[in-house]
């Protein structure tokens, strides 16, 4: 499946509520509301033959943290990113983990690295980030690597 | 229940190449839950990227991944060059696949010989990785070292390949060709072999397709997965050769598929020397404009992934590394679970997990208690494990058969 076959089939599915375009016959952006993302991420797994979720960026932008999830589908050039921006200072979305288990790790790592809430997901410990860490937010713009000072050996 | 134990593997171990901590909770033999805890390496490498120009980011990249330097070099060059909508030239497409394939030969090999490793089979850690010498010798021939050539830029290569060493390249790829076919007929038709791992940690296609494994892992549960045929970067849309597909989706069936890639990639690494174009190596310096693009590179261990944000700068607002191994080391919860604990080793390290990309690390634990075995122990059960099936079968413990 192209993105010419895709974006009539996800418009006529969600109306409005999404906002799709193609960047080329390969890379589809699609901007909607945080609330609507399980039920287009389903669609999504469900409507493209052997759709995964690849992975998601988390972005720290001026009007909030941008959550971009990025679908790709066995045997096609396709990658499908889904886009929601989420309101600072306590930015919530609701977690796939439920709906595939690769969102699992890459929402636990956003969470580690950028402080972003996953309703309902299962397990939402520290992954990657330090210890030393645990209290500061790395890929946020206020993180400041040169005043940070590590409390190696303490315990979180 | 009682009788639950808790067996921790690592962080830090002989045995573990890189650091990562596993806990896995057994019943008896049982393993009825496992864990893992990453969080002893993280580089911060997206941030440092943010601090670089789109020049010195290959270069940071390189640095990911002990082996996957080229992976991820040239992964964001495709995602910086989706951004740009340019094409490379043909003379860098070419050299990109020449790197890219010979980074795949030794990480292959490099894998054999560690699950041969884990399993008892010390002959064949031995033949592989004596097999592997000679693929880093040519890398450095062509690049000048061994592992980071330093080569991938944003719209080409640096420098030229050396087309004087392509003589001893192909004769190298003439006697690994060789070595190899004999290390591949010895292990799969190896019945030890098969009865160790045929069977032994399944991950169905279902359970692939949700953790959304790639490479290797995925191909051995029978998904048609490969970026260079799903989405052909550098020069793979004008190359032959086959993706290597296996239904059972067990540890055998992985270790069939990256031994079938063998050939294949020999294959695709003559094709470049022999078609090899003349022309520029790279287009010059770049402006990146605003703006985002999604690089995809089938790395040794699978797909690979870069998004790169652009602010109209001279160095990425944005860049989000997704290596192959953190999407396929999680399926261990679909693979382990009611695995013996004999079996978890290979289980584990049958997706060829790289922690130094995944975070950027695993141990087995025994749950709630004092640490029942320590991983010396899980490796002493695998190789035993495998040493009672080969007396089952009457026949000597390793392979019996001579280094060459």
């Amino acid at each position: 499946m192209d993105a010419d076959t895709f974006l009539p089939a996800l418009r006529e599915a969600f109306g409005d509520r999404v906002e799709a375009a193609a960047r080329s016959a390969k890379r589809v952006y699609v901007r909607l509301d945080a609330a609507d993302l399980p039920e287009v991420a389903s669609w999504l797994l469900a409507n493209l033959p052997e759709s995964r979720l690849a992975t998601s960026t988390g972005i720290d932008l001026r009007d909030g943290v941008g959550l971009f999830h990025h679908f790709t589908v066995n045997g096609s050039p396709l990658v499908v990113t889904l886009k929601v921006l989420l309101a600072k200072p306590d930015p919530r979305a609701p977690s796939l983990a439920a709906l595939t288990a690769a969102a699992d790790w890459i929402e636990r790592e956003i969470h580690d690295l950028l402080g972003v809430s996953f309703d309902g997901h299962p397990d939402a410990r520290r992954l990657l980030k330090a210890e030393a860490m645990a209290d500061v937010l790395p890929l946020r713009r206020d993180f400041d690597p040169e005043r940070f000072e590590e409390r190696s050996g303490e315990r979180s | 229940m009682s009788d639950r134990k808790v067996i921790q593997i690592g962080p830090f171990h002989p045995l573990l190449e890189e650091p990562v901590g596993f806990s896995l909770t057994v019943e008896g033999e049982r393993v009825v839950a496992i864990e893992a805890r990453m969080d002893y390496i993280h580089k911060g490498l997206e941030r440092l990227a943010q601090e670089r120009t789109y020049d010195m980011v290959p270069i940071l990249l390189e640095r990911i991944c002990g082996i996957c330097s080229v992976t991820h070099s040239v992964c964001f060059c495709n995602a910086v060059e989706d951004l740009l909508g340019v094409e490379i030239p043909p003379r860098a497409a070419y050299i990109r696949t020449i790197l890219g394939e010979l980074e795949r030969l030794h990480s292959h090999l490099l894998w054999v010989g560690l699950a041969g490793h884990f399993i008892g089979y010390n002959t064949v850690f031995m033949w592989a990785w004596k097999y592997r010498e000679p693929v880093c010798d040519a890398f450095e021939m062509l690049t000048g070292h061994r592992q980071n050539s330093a080569l991938p830029m944003v719209g080409g290569v640096r420098r030229d390949l050396p087309e004087e060493y392509f003589p001893a390249v192909r004769r190298m790829l003439d006697e690994l060709e060789g070595q190899t076919a004999r290390l591949t007929a010895a292990v799969l038709d190896d019945p030890v072999l098969a009865a160790r791992l045929k069977g032994v940690g399944v991950l169905s296609p279902a359970a692939a397709l949700d953790f959304g494994v790639v490479g290797p892992t995925a191909r051995a549960s029978g998904l048609a997965t490969d970026v260079r045929r799903d989405e052909p970067y550098a020069a793979y849309a004008e190359l032959d050769w086959r993706v290597i597909l296996r239904p059972e989706g067990d540890v055998f069936a992985k270790a069939v598929v990256r031994l079938l890639e063998i050939p294949e990639s020999i294959g695709i690494l003559r094709q470049c020397l022999d078609r090899m174009p003349a022309g520029p190596l790279n287009l010059g310096t770049l402006h990146v404009p605003r703006g985002e693009g999604i690089g995809r590179y089938e790395a040794p261990r699978g797909e690979d992934v870069h998004y790169v944000r652009s602010n109209g700068t001279n160095m990425p607002e944005r860049l989000k590394v997704r290596a192959p191994s953190f999407v396929n080391i999680p399926s261990f919860k679909a693979s382990c679970l009611g695995a013996p604990m004999a079996d978890v080793m290979i289980t584990l390290a049958a997706c060829d997990p790289c922690y130094s990309c995944t975070e950027r690390a695993m141990t087995l634990v025994d749950g709630r208690g004092a640490p029942i075995a320590a991983a010396p122990g899980l490796l002493a059960a695998s190789r035993q494990r495998t040493f009672a099936l080969a007396r089952a079968f009457g026949r000597a413990p390793d392979l019996d058969l001579a280094l060459d």
